[in-house]
């Protein structure tokens, strides 16, 4: 008798996304975009001369005025998505359905961490876009090159690596607490007692929820280019394990 | 002397009709038996009884009395079990039936009663949410025996309990007009169940009211027709067939039509 | 059916139903930062405030500005969550009450959670502040009088924002996105707090009056006498028209 080989990574991921229908994910993920590109399009609109007066890079102003508000949406969205990624496994016992198909337990959280990574690039690109369109208008000395562009994405893309760990911390809570409220409340309640935290302790600043709000032109003043990056990438791989490996353990021992 | 009465009741979804000119006479201190397969807008229909719903066209009313004006009048004569039991899941049995004793007015020892009616008086101490379908379902009745309301509206009461279960509750309610001098209306997809509590029947289908009568009226509608009348399973299924059938060839003849 | 007793039947409802623990968690959670800082308490940075008003401040800091909006949404949620799990809300639609009246039960209901949650805020306050005294040795408690009096302030000013957030639980259906929408304007109150109509945006009501006891505690810091005109007006018009339009089209959903 021939083996069906079993579904792989790939074959996964648009069934996870397929999961999502009329969850309101997507909404979600645009409107946030927009919600927080609109904050320093607001600051510049209502006291453009509080930052045009200021020295220095203009996307480092515009970062520093506007990222600490803009990093909490971000991890406020994360943990909605997480949320509602299990509520719609857990609600009516999707996942138990899942549990019983010929799939791999791990490919599942990884499908859904893959989604929420993705929607992480949607966000903070909309967020930069937002930044570089404010300093372009508001900021005569700023000029839109390759330089520039170049700057923007490495800023993207550097946000984007400090907001990994919290969304795959989220997750695997998400995955573990069947109930959504217990991890909502998890969430919430982590967001903001980690926000409280004096953020000069480096340790404290190096954990997930706290990340988000570190910003490159911090770890390039402080000469630490690598300290943040390298660790959110430790995190992420860890939680990711974490996350991958959970359900093997939950199904022996339940 | 009818007690609900319908006119031309209609209630439309967009372009779906759930319920479609249905007249209705449900009569006084009788058991009305509401048939029809699943979806045909029998819950629809007892919704809109109870003002969880508005009719897009037509009216009703209910001893007399009319939504949204004497909503709050009506409702103190109806007790109701829509669809799926509704109930607080956190809270016990007992709890829950407390709340509805509270918001009705009632004595404290209704609770005990309903609790005892239905069988449930051994798990009142349980919170619901730990409840077996049978169980939730018969609280679900007992919130709506509670304190012997003139109209019960069930809808598909028996639903989810094992056959003792369903005896006991057909029983019951067999026996509310005598004992309480209540009005039943209570739906099934089940002949033979109606067969067993109701006075009078009304059959529908798709939202329309296929037939309406005592159960000898239905056996004469159905010798008449020439419809199978040994077994009323059998008119029932063929009746419904027969609409079904019908409506296929509307639909047929409309799409010819329109190419 | 006299509204006193159906506020006690929504009491009962929410027996068992952990809303007390949310309530309770983030109030203790809240002051351990507090508490493990407590030595950085005394670098005010060049800012002319006593140590125990810097504790305060700093302490009621992230309870006003967040927590306390955030545990407010959640039991909003969580209220309505308690009717729809089980469909409890068909059997009280289909009961001879009024649903403006259970409306408006409900909201009670949520504004009492909130005042039993200020209680626990004064005790965990009293905890932190008398564990950090005793960590740097210097007495960080404040008088109870000014306590009491500034937290029942922070109360009275929750109330508009209850009514807003208890009105977007009604409005929209979908649970994650009414804490959504919620946490996300909770966010941009920091940004209108600075700015001249804060008034307008109830989510900046508590923070504002906190923002004042600073300004009364840390000369120059910020103002030091409320403006309660326009702002007593403004939020007593938004919390009846939030409360008016969630009375309108409560239970409106469920009888489509």
């Amino acid at each position: 008798m021939t083996q069906t080989p079993t579904i792989g990574f790939f074959q996964m991921l648009p069934l996870e996304c397929k999961k999502l229908k009329r969850t309101g994910c997507l909404p979600a993920v645009v409107l946030c975009g927009l919600f927080a590109a609109a904050f320093p399009l607001a600051n510049m609109l209502v006291r453009p001369e509080a930052f045009t007066t200021l020295p220095g890079d203009p996307l480092s102003i515009l970062a520093d005025a506007n990222w600490q508000m803009i990093a909490m949406l971000n991890i406020l969205l994360s943990i909605c998505l997480c949320c509602i990624m299990y509520h719609t496994e857990f609600a009516d016992r999707g996942i138990q359905k899942s549990e019983t198909l010929p799939v791999k337990a791990h490919l599942l959280f990884l499908g859904k961490g893959t989604i929420l990574a993705v929607s992480g690039i949607v966000v903070i690109l909309t967020e930069c876009a937002a930044l570089g369109f404010c300093a372009l208008h508001w900021f005569p000395a700023y000029t839109f090159d390759s330089s520039a562009a170049f700057a923007l994405l490495k800023f993207a893309g550097f946000q984007w690596l400090m907001l990994l760990p919290t969304m795959l911390l989220m997750l695997c809570i998400a995955s573990i607490c069947s109930n959504m409220w217990t991890s909502l409340g998890i969430g919430i309640i982590l967001t903001f007692t980690i926000y409280v935290f004096p953020q000069k302790n480096l340790l404290l600043g190096l954990l997930p929820f706290s990340t988000p709000y570190h910003l490159l032109s911090e770890s390039v003043s402080a000469d630490q280019t690598l300290l943040y990056p390298a660790a959110c990438a430790a995190e992420t791989i860890l939680f990711a394990l974490c996350g991958a490996i959970y359900p093997s353990i939950r199904r022996y021992h339940s | 002397m009818n007690i609900i009465e319908t006119k031309n009741l209609t209630k439309s979804y967009g372009s779906f009709t759930a319920v479609s000119n249905v007249n209705l006479h449900i009569r006084k201190g009788t058991v009305y038996g509401f048939l029809g397969p699943n979806g045909a807008g029998k819950s629809t229909t007892m919704k809109m009884f109870l003002g969880l719903t508005r009719p897009t066209l037509g009216s009703f009313q209910i001893d007399g009395k009319t939504f949204p004006n004497d909503r709050v009048a009506i409702l103190k004569e109806i007790g109701s079990f829509i669809e799926s039991p509704a109930f607080y899941g956190n809270l016990t049995g007992e709890e829950n039936l407390d709340i509805i004793r509270r918001i009705l007015k009632l004595p404290k020892h209704s609770v005990k009663d309903a609790l005892e009616l239905v069988g449930l008086t051994e798990f009142k101490d349980r919170p619901a949410k730990k409840y077996s379908l049978g169980m939730k379902q018969r609280l679900g009745l007992a919130g709506a025996l509670i304190g012997h309301p003139p109209i019960l509206i069930l809808d598909e009461p028996t639903n989810g309990l094992d056959p003792v279960g369903i005896h006991e509750i057909r029983t019951l309610i067999r026996s509310l007009p005598e004992q309480y001098d209540c009005t039943v209306l209570v739906s099934s997809h089940l002949l033979p169940e109606i067969e067993l509590m109701a006075d009078d029947i009304g059959i529908l289908n798709h939202g329309h009211l296929l037939f309406e009568g005592s159960m000898e009226q239905l056996k004469a509608y159905a010798h008449e027709n020439g419809y199978p009348t040994d077994n009323l399973e059998q008119t029932f299924l063929a009746l419904v067939d027969e609409d079904n059938q019908q409506l296929l060839r509307k639909k047929i003849e409309k799409r010819g039509k329109r190419s | 059916m006299n509204f006193f007793s159906l506020i006690q039947i929504e009491l009962q409802k929410i027996k068992r139903s952990k809303i007390l623990l949310l309530l309770v968690i983030p109030v203790f959670m809240m002051w351990i930062p507090s508490i493990l800082n407590a030595d950085g308490i005394f670098d005010t940075q060049g800012i002319p405030i006593t140590p125990e008003s810097n504790f305060f401040v700093q302490g009621f800091m992230g309870m006003v500005w967040f927590m306390i909006p955030a545990t407010l949404i959640l039991c909003t949620v969580l209220l309505r969550q308690n009717e729809h799990t089980n469909h409890g809300i068909l059997k009280m639609l289909a009961l001879p009450i009024s649903g403006p009246a259970l409306c408006l039960a409900k909201f009670t209901v949520l504004i009492l959670l909130t005042f039993v949650q200020m209680l626990l805020l004064i005790l965990a306050y009293y905890l932190s502040a008398a564990a950090a005294s005793a960590m740097v040795d210097y007495t960080l408690l404040l008088p109870p009088l000014f306590v009491f009096r500034t937290v029942f302030g922070f109360y009275l000013a929750t109330v508009p924002m209850a009514a807003v957030f208890w009105m977007i639980a009604v409005l929209i259906a979908s649970p994650i996105f009414q804490i959504g929408i919620g946490l996300a304007s909770i966010v941009p109150s920091v940004l209108l707090i600075n700015t001249k109509v804060w008034f307008a945006y109830p989510m900046c009501y508590p923070f504002y009056l906190l923002m004042i006891a600073y300004g009364r505690a840390a000369a120059g810091v910020y103002e030091t006498t409320i403006d309660w005109i326009p702002w007593i007006p403004i939020a007593a018009l938004l919390t009846l028209a939030a409360l008016f339009i969630a009375c309108l089209r409560f239970g409106h959903a469920e009888r489509k």
